[in-house]
């Protein structure tokens, strides 16, 4: 029962995983992607990581996600002539051999390993509560992983001030491209009379 | 769930490979995004697969939480790096209306 | 050393520094004058005044050896300055000090007293010459580098001296490079001592090795511990100091550079490639006796090479027309000599003929320098002649000088040479044959010395009388020809043969110097024997007689004039031109070593620099430009060509991890 779970929640990753780059429209692919944390997430449980799975719905699907669908809206990326500009493949047919090539390698070690794949492992079933135990995995984070739990924490603040300093609106009169309103630049470089 | 090791590694090769193909192609860059975030996802699955090997064969000396600790790390630096990547996203959109990549072609050398 | 007979005394480190500091002040004099030349102003008193710091410095120098010589005489085996500690590098060290023991103290008197005699004479010989406070600073740095070569108590503060004379040789043998030819014989110089310094700077690091130190005094004493575990690694080092010796001394095959030296003033030739600089290599193998006692089969190359030079030097010098040449071969076949009675192991003999060699050709180079200054610079003899009526002082100086080289009796040469030679032939062996080969070079070493006397002093007037007019020297220069005349004829009594009363001065004043070498002889049974005093009495009359008759004979057919060369010329050209040109060996070396060595230079400049070499370097940029201008396309800018590289590159990276 498990196993079939598995296997359909798999495909059901990959499908969404092939709409996020095959979509023509934004909103589409992100939906996708959405799509593919859900399968993820389910998988996740199946393996006995409960906390996983519920970290990766809150925070992926739950905040990511929601701050993707934020910019498109906000961007109005639904446009018809923008989609038209935006979308389609990027690249010369030389390049998109490249990009194949490349994404092909890592796709067929995938196949590769998959048929090494005699020895089934079993998760776990001893623990009830599933392998990443909250109070555990609590200790664990907060004594032996504790510098890298504060580092986490001093970059989210830094993304926080960073984020905020990249997307504000300048004031009306400044010059637009100078870095102007990064909280670094002091003083407004004048393009006009340095060129 | 009874199920090869090397079945989760190759759904997570198979995940990675796809958001590489989308990175790489792609000319939107919300998409291109999103394909970064499908990479991220693919890490985060051998992590959990490795974790999950480890604890069935009961190997001692050191944990089996280590997997999902890096995952939630992992997702952690994701936050923060799409957020970080939409604000770049918006601040462009402004700069040239578009969020196509090539539009960011300017300091062309 | 033992310790009680050393005594310390720092003022000798004045030996050597205050002919330096005498050089720095003529050097600092010389720039004055030029200044001073160029503003028009007099320039004498400057000249002048260089010449008296310069004598000033080697007398006091030669005050300081004499009181330390006094002090050796009250019974001190050696003095020994404080040490200054040159090099300091893990368990290597190199201490330097000056100690004057027996030996340096007899070379010490050597360099400080002929040359402040020869200081004195260029005081007359150089007057008048532009460069003149620039001689004596060259003058001076050489006597400097000369006392520390023989007083440095370390083989490389020695070879420090050893490179500062060969560094003043070049400059002083091509002090009047504005003529050109001084200079390229200065470089000739330079070059062949090249090789000689190469194998010396090679033999000090075998000895480094063999012995951990460069201290010569403890060198020689830990030769003796040393010699029965690596006698191959000591013959080696012996051979290759020797080697080096060869070129500072002149010797076979090394010798060429001499006689092209003579382009230098005459007090120079005669202060550094008669009395001082040539000997070096002869105190070299001094020093290192014990070593050289341990490797008897260096010996026996020492005293071929020796005895070959002798001969060489010897029948070279027959026809020559320049003076100065005659002296040149006749100094490179006295130091075949004193090789010769190294080879032997008659140390104090070497030393002996060193000395009773600085006195007389000293002597005969100043004269000689007399001459030619009273001839307005001609050296050609057949161009001189019944020079003695003209002057006077210098003929009769000369014909002292001349008679204690041809080893007339009773001079000092006599004695010296003879001792020598009654050592190879008491040797016994190889060296019997060194021996009548040593006594054919002494037949002709008297023939050629009478001869020079006789077409410089006697017979026609063969110069121009309208033009030249020869005339005496001044005072300064004759003085100095007098008291060297004194020593040139007396100089015999340092070491008297062992049949003569008073006997071996010399040679008991150097036994503790020697001792270690003769210990080492004796037990290899290589020790000198003595001879009887039937057979010492013969060899002295073997040696007079042979001088007499050759002497007799080579006055006899040059005092009517050239004609004797001419005839020789006429009958035998080959085997004239043969002698003339110092067996050809030189412009051998010009051919089989000089002139590949050109071409190969050349062909190196002209070929390999320019296409191989400039090719690479060419090449290497503009490959890099081209590489550029093909790479340039990646860096276009855009973003998803970087991504497009990042990707691929992480795919290869994964493939090769799979793979290999």
């Amino acid at each position: 029962m498990a196993e079939t779970l598995f296997y359909l929640l798999s495909i059901g990753a990959i499908a969404c995983g092939a709409g996020v780059i095959r979509a023509r429209m934004p909103l589409f692919s992100v939906l996708c992607l959405l799509g593919a944390f859900f399968c993820l997430s389910g998988i996740y449980l199946l393996a006995g990581f409960q906390f996983l799975a519920v970290t990766q719905l809150l925070v992926y699907a739950g905040a990511i996600m929601v701050l993707f669908l934020f910019v498109i809206m906000l961007l109005n990326l639904g446009d018809e002539n923008e989609i038209a500009r935006q979308s389609g493949i990027a690249l010369s047919g030389k390049q998109l051999a490249v990009a194949g090539t490349s994404a092909g390698v890592f796709a067929l070690i995938g196949v590769l390993t998959a048929g090494y794949g005699i020895a089934p492992v079993e998760t776990a079933s001893t623990r009830a509560s599933g392998i990443d135990e909250l109070q555990t995995l609590a200790v664990e984070l907060f004594s032996r992983y504790m510098l890298p739990f504060e580092a986490a924490s001093l970059l989210l603040l830094l993304t926080m001030i960073g984020v905020i300093a990249i997307a504000k609106r300048q004031r009306a009169g400044e010059p637009t491209h100078t870095g102007a309103g990064f909280p670094w630049t002091k003083e407004p470089l004048d393009e006009e009379s340095t060129l | 769930m009874n199920v090869p090791t090397e079945h989760l590694l190759a759904l997570a090769a198979i995940l990675f490979s796809l958001g590489v193909l989308g990175f790489l192609t792609r000319k939107n860059l919300i998409i291109v995004l999103a394909s970064i975030e499908l990479m991220l996802n693919a890490a985060n699955l051998t992590f959990v697969a490795g974790s999950r090997a480890w604890a069935a064969e009961g190997v001692t000396g050191g944990s089996p939480l280590q997997g999902p600790i890096f995952s939630l790390f992992v997702i952690l630096v994701a936050a923060a790096e799409a957020a970080v990547g939409l604000a770049l996203i918006i601040a462009l959109y402004r700069l040239k209306q578009s969020v196509a990549l090539d539009s960011a072609g300017e300091l062309k050398g | 050393m033992d310790t009680s007979t050393v005594s310390l005394a720092n003022e000798l480190w004045f030996v050597p520094f205050l002919p330096l500091l005498g050089a720095l002040l003529c050097g600092a004099l010389h720039l004055a004058v030029l200044r001073r030349r160029k503003a028009g102003g007099a320039e004498a008193p400057l000249q002048a005044l260089a010449g008296y710091v310069a004598c000033g410095a080697i007398a006091l120098a030669l005050g300081i050896v004499v009181s330390s010589w006094s002090t050796l005489l009250g019974g001190a085996e050696a003095i020994e300055s404080g040490t200054w500690n040159w090099i300091d590098a893990g368990s290597f060290d190199i201490g330097l000090s000056m100690v004057f023991d027996r030996l340096s103290s007899v070379m010490c008197l050597v360099i400080t007293g002929v040359g402040l005699l020869i200081h004195i004479y260029s005081l007359g010989y150089m007057k008048g010459d532009p460069g003149f406070a620039k001689f004596f600073a060259y003058l001076n740095l050489f006597v400097f580098a000369m006392l520390m070569l023989v007083l440095s108590s370390n083989l490389m503060g020695l070879f420090v001296g050893w490179e500062g004379v060969g560094l003043c040789s070049y400059l002083l043998i091509g002090f009047w490079y504005e003529k050109g030819w001084p200079a390229e014989a200065g470089q000739k110089a330079f070059i062949v001592n090249r090789i000689g310094d190469a194998c010396f700077l090679l033999g000090s690091f075998l000895l480094i090795r063999l012995f951990g130190t460069l201290d010569l005094s403890d060198v020689g004493a830990s030769v003796q511990a040393v010699m029965g575990e690596h006698p191959g690694t000591i013959a080696l080092a012996a051979l290759l100091l020797f080697g080096g010796a060869c070129g500072k001394s002149a010797q076979f095959p090394l010798f060429t550079w001499l006689p092209d030296a003579m382009a230098g003033p005459t007090p120079v030739s005669a202060l550094i490639h008669a009395a001082t600089m040539v000997t070096a290599g002869i105190y070299l193998l001094l020093r290192l006796n014990p070593l050289y006692a341990a490797a008897p089969s260096v010996m026996l190359v020492i005293g071929f090479v020796g005895a070959l030079t002798a001969f060489i030097g010897a029948s070279t010098a027959i026809f020559q027309r320049d003076i100065k040449k005659v002296l040149a071969y006749s100094t490179v076949s006295q130091l075949g000599y004193m090789f010769l009675g190294l080879s032997t192991g008659a140390w104090a003999a070497a030393l002996f003929h060193l000395v009773t060699h600085a006195f007389f050709k000293g002597l005969l180079f100043l004269g000689s320098g007399s001459v030619i200054h009273g001839m307005h610079e001609e050296q050609d003899m057949y161009k001189m002649g019944g020079l003695r009526r003209h002057m006077p002082r210098t003929f009769i100086t000369f014909v002292a000088g001349s008679a204690a080289l041809s080893g007339l009796p009773l001079m000092s040469g006599f004695f010296s040479k003879d001792e020598i030679l009654a050592m190879a032939f008491a040797s016994g062996g190889l060296h019997v044959a060194l021996w009548l080969v040593g006594l054919a070079a002494a037949a002709m070493t008297a023939f050629y010395t009478w001869r020079m006397v006789a077409l410089t002093f006697f017979g026609k007037e063969r110069f121009d009388p309208e033009h030249v007019h020869p005339h005496e020297s001044p005072a300064t220069m004759t003085v100095p020809l007098m008291i060297l005349a004194v020593f040139a004829v007396f100089g015999g009594v340092l070491n008297l043969p062992a049949v003569l009363p008073g006997a071996g001065m010399l040679h008991h004043w150097l036994e503790p110097v020697t001792k270690l070498g003769d210990e080492i002889l004796h037990s290899t049974g290589h020790e000198l024997h003595h001879l009887s005093a039937l057979s010492e009495w013969c060899l002295l009359g073997l040696g007079s007689l042979i001088a007499l008759v050759f002497a007799h004979k080579g006055f006899h057919a040059y005092t009517s004039g050239t004609e004797a060369d001419a005839r020789a010329r006429a009958e035998r050209p080959d085997a004239v031109g043969f002698l003339e040109e110092a067996w050809r060996i030189d412009s051998t070396y010009t051919r089989r070593i000089v002139r590949p060595i050109k071409l190969a230079a050349f062909l190196v400049a002209s070929v390999v620099d320019q296409l191989a070499i400039d090719g690479a370097v060419n090449g290497a940029g503009s490959f890099a430009t081209s590489l550029a201008q093909r790479l340039r396309g990646l860096v276009d800018g855009s973003v998803k060509n970087y991504a497009l590289w990042m990707g691929a590159g992480a795919a290869a990276l994964a493939l090769s991890w799979i793979l290999i």
